[in-house]
């Protein structure tokens, strides 16, 4: 084991704790924990079956190894950006509907309070 | 004819209490709500106090979610027509039969208190507004396949097949050209009514300077991508 490959086992297995131990104490969904987790494992196969990067590198037509690291590597962080901006949309669409029924329940609230006021007393 | 104002307020609590009395006064007949959009101040001890309901969105969502809200409201409450005027006092309720009286009339769906049809009045914009504001009426002409002149006005009626439309599809934020843009490619009726627009009596233009970049961008993409989505369906019947 090279000592860059020793780098990125060590940083990628504290990641890898990391994430899971956050999502042990429920600050983090399974959901996105898995994303994170699929990188991580992307991340030490690369490190350490480097002649299949190398020869994936030749069949992708590319001169270096790293460009084609740094290439899917940054596709893949885009991605994941589109995909949390999906995510970010679809809650800004439901909190909206939710603060706009709380706005309707509420007057709706409010009025049968004051029936009640003037029936009651 | 049920008619219900819609008054979506961001912190208006100095000129409601004006535009309040003003529309009680001018419109006695119409049903009034105010939409409290998140506001700091005391919006809604303004609204209450003139008597008028309040909805209170707990956050502020924007102008179009807030009123998009009155249209939920006055779905529910079976208002037949709901007219969006804003607090700041530049929308004079004088014109309000005059907005109405397309709908009452069947010829449209949707009417517009437009500054710039004939017989309109008082209304000078700064350069760059008046270009983007040419930019998306022809935009919106083109696209409608009628004129529209003034797609930014937030002075409008609309009637309950609009609004059931509104329900679900709409475009949040600015609620302008995409919204007419969208209306109108669903089969509804346009038309536009001369208004004369009054200087707001308090408090600044909801497009500041840096909305003023956002504005045309977010308003010229979602025209675009509504483009790209099949047309609504007209609700069938009611009008």
């Amino acid at each position: 084991m090279t000592r860059p490959q020793l780098l990125a086992a060590l940083l990628t297995v504290g990641l890898a704790v990391g994430v899971v131990e956050l999502v042990r104490r429920r600050r983090l969904s399974e959901e996105y924990s898995l994303l994170a987790l699929v990188a991580m494992a992307g991340v030490l196969v690369v490190a350490f079956w480097t002649s299949g990067v190398t020869t994936f590198t030749h069949w992708f037509g590319a001169l270096y190894e790293t460009s084609v690291i740094f290439f899917f590597g940054l596709v893949f962080v885009m991605v994941a950006l589109v995909y949390y901006a999906v995510k970010l949309t679809r809650l800004t669409q439901e909190v909206r509907r939710l603060a706009q029924e709380s706005a309707l329940l509420r007057l709706k609230l409010e009025r049968a309070e004051r029936r009640d006021g003037e029936g009651g007393r | 004819m049920r008619v219900l104002v819609v008054v979506p307020a961001f912190n208006e609590e100095e000129s409601l209490p004006a535009i309040l009395a003003e529309i009680r006064a001018t419109a006695p007949g119409v049903d009034v709500v105010v939409v409290d959009d998140g506001s700091h101040d005391g919006t809604q001890v303004a609204a209450r106090a003139a008597g008028v309901p309040v909805l209170v969105l707990p956050v502020n969502l924007g102008v179009g979610a807030a009123l998009q809200t009155g249209f939920l409201y006055a779905l529910e409450e079976g208002y037949d027509v709901a007219v969006q005027l804003d607090a700041d006092g530049q929308h004079d309720p004088a014109d309000l039969p005059a907005l109405l009286a397309p709908i009452a009339a069947g010829r449209a769906n949707l009417s517009i208190g437009s500054r710039y049809v004939a017989g309109a009045s008082g209304y000078h914009a700064p350069l760059l507004r008046r270009l983007g504001m040419v930019l998306f009426s022809a935009l919106a002409t083109a696209v409608t396949g009628r004129p529209l002149k003034d797609t930014t006005s937030g002075y409008r009626a609309y009637d309950r097949s609009v609004m059931a439309l509104c329900k679900t599809e709409f475009p949040q934020d600015f609620p302008d050209a995409p919204l007419l843009i969208q209306v109108a490619r669903a089969g509804y009726i346009l038309e536009e009514v001369p208004v004369a627009m009054r200087p707001r009596t308090r408090g600044t233009s909801f497009y500041t300077w840096t909305r003023s970049l956002y504005y045309p961008y977010k308003t010229l993409l979602a025209s675009l991508v509504l483009l790209l989505r099949r047309p609504p369906q007209r609700a069938g019947g009611s009008s």
